[in-house]
């Protein structure tokens, strides 16, 4: 299963905002973790949406070609979609507590996420859910999975949002700003477990931020996303030793003004 | 404290209604002839009314028959809002502008006069246990508007909420989403819309007998029950000069239901009801 995503020429309209996304091309290979930085409002988010086709609810027009194991993932039939949708692509979002149901408990809401593509007995999932939640370094015991989320951290809130992600061990992994709502230890700690499973799993990564310094510690290439066009895409270490675009010299350049403040 | 107040006479009340038959002191449809517009005695704790039947045991049937049928008025009404609200905010567009269109234009009917249009369409000289049931299956049906738009608002908020795009996100299909991730977080909503709709359709059931259009003789329900009010003035030429007694007896069914009312609005947290 190599070469898991490519964009080719992706456009984004929203109605009465038309560019959202400018002609953008992007490829992920298996293993491979790929940074997307950008300001709020320059597309980022839009870009991991339209690779699930879950903007077509709001009447968005996305052109382009999206490929995704040899299928274009914007001509595919809603059913079709919904298979690969948790299976094969797995999604990570923004704020940890609003993206888990809050009155379901977390096993249910995990065992719903394995339901959604597996059959089996109460022991299968048992095991499954154990041999998950230890993957993310998450307890498994029966109180934990009787737990609503309002009864946990955001850190812990994040792992088990990022459980249910790679439940089906998903090809690629999309993660929209996922350390954003943490503190920096807990932030730490979440980029390295997206280090491990990526190395583990050999799971291709979108990892989608605006903060330049967990980009520039997981990522092996970097995309600049600059008002919905990509102006840059190279490798990581390349990127900031070498800024070529403009934009991508500014974002660069605030980034060593902290270091040297920090310092 | 007012809290824990208001919920034992609500509890003391639906208790005294479900088992009012075996507490009652008499049957509350018998005739005591030689004791017809009685004052209140030990024989007759609240006095008798002017067919000579037992005011206590009266109230004690007719709060059973508001008490316990309301929240089934109000349970039909909810399920109905709940229907039509979900839909409403599943289908969206046209659909959604439709439905919401029928409801604005139930809600801007009034209300008290589409109940006595629909139950005066309804046979009139029906049994008295069908006109009981016919009065709050009616409060039941034209009811749910109102809860079905802070239904239909809720789901619209859920429906935009992250962790229903992640459950998409996640594969898990429409249906399951209808079924399993979007009800529970309705349910407080609905539970706060049964509470009240309760009191509003005891009430509503109080105006309509009050008109002669609820419950029917010989059954008593709250609002029969006042109605003998009306006849008060007409017995004495002056309310006033009513012995005190009398006048707490007669107006006991109106203190019954003021107090239910009250603790209906006491017992449950205002923001709950709100939302």
């Amino acid at each position: 299963m190599e070469v898991p995503l490519f964009f080719t020429r992706v456009s984004v309209d929203y109605p009465g905002k038309p560019g959202v996304l400018k002609n953008v091309a992007l490829d992920i290979n298996a293993g491979e973790i790929v940074g997307l930085v950008g300001q709020s409002g320059s597309g980022k988010s839009t870009l991991a949406l339209a690779a699930l086709q879950l903007l077509r609810a709001k009447g968005v027009q996305a052109s382009g070609r999206i490929d995704f194991q040899g299928r274009d993932l914007l001509r595919l039939p809603e059913n079709e979609m919904r298979q690969i949708r948790g299976r094969d692509i797995g999604l990570v979002l923004q704020s940890p507590l609003a993206s888990l149901n809050p009155a379901l408990r977390i096993g249910a809401q995990l065992r719903e996420a394995w339901e959604a593509h597996a059959r089996g007995t109460d022991a299968e999932w048992q095991a499954h859910v154990r041999e998950l939640l230890e993957s993310v370094s998450l307890p498994s015991d029966a109180a934990f999975l009787r737990r609503y989320p309002r009864e946990l951290s955001v850190g812990l809130a994040q792992r088990v949002l990022i459980a249910s992600a790679i439940m089906h061990r998903p090809a690629l992994l999309l993660a929209d700003e996922p350390t954003s709502a943490l503190d920096a230890i807990t932030q730490d700690e979440i980029l390295e477990l997206f280090a491990r499973l990526s190395r583990l799993r050999r799971m291709a990564m979108l990892y989608i931020s605006h903060d330049l310094a967990s980009v520039a510690s997981l990522c092996h290439r970097t995309a600049i996303l600059h008002q919905g066009e990509i102006v840059e895409f190279e490798e990581t270490s390349r990127i900031f030793s070498h800024p070529s675009h403009p934009y991508t010299r500014r974002l660069v350049g605030t980034l060593h003004l902290g270091d040297r403040e920090f310092a | 404290m007012t809290r824990t107040m208001a919920r034992a006479i609500l509890v003391l009340t639906f208790l005294a209604a479900i088992l009012a038959p075996w507490i009652a002191p008499r049957a509350y449809d018998h005739q005591y002839r030689q004791a017809v517009n009685a004052s209140p005695s030990s024989q007759f704790p609240l006095g008798a009314d002017n067919l000579g039947r037992d005011r206590l045991s009266r109230l004690l049937e007719g709060a059973r028959v508001s008490l316990l049928l309301a929240p089934a008025a109000a349970a039909l009404a909810v399920l109905l809002a709940a229907i039509v609200g979900i839909l409403s905010a599943y289908l969206g567009g046209v659909w959604d502008r439709l439905i919401m269109g029928a409801v604005d234009l139930l809600l801007a009917l009034p209300w008290l006069f589409l109940l006595l249009a629909v139950r005066a369409v309804l046979p009139l000289n029906v049994a008295p246990r069908l006109s009981v049931t016919l009065t709050f299956l009616l409060l039941g049906a034209l009811g749910w508007a109102a809860p079905a738009r802070v239904v239909r608002a809720q789901v619209r908020a859920l429906l935009d909420s992250d962790f229903l795009l992640q459950a998409r996100a996640l594969g898990i299909s429409p249906a399951r989403v209808l079924t399993r991730q979007l009800p529970p977080n309705v349910a407080p909503v609905l539970l706060a819309q049964f509470c009240v709709s309760v009191p509003a359709f005891v009430l509503a059931e109080a105006s309509l007998g009050l008109l002669g259009l609820g419950v029917s003789e010989p059954l008593p329900s709250l609002g029969s029950l006042l109605r003998d009010l009306e006849s008060l003035p007409a017995l004495h030429a002056s309310l006033f000069q009513q012995a005190p007694m009398e006048m707490a007896a007669m107006l006991a069914p109106a203190a019954f239901l003021v107090l239910v009312i009250c603790s209906f609005q006491l017992a449950f947290p205002q923001q709950e009801i709100c939302s």
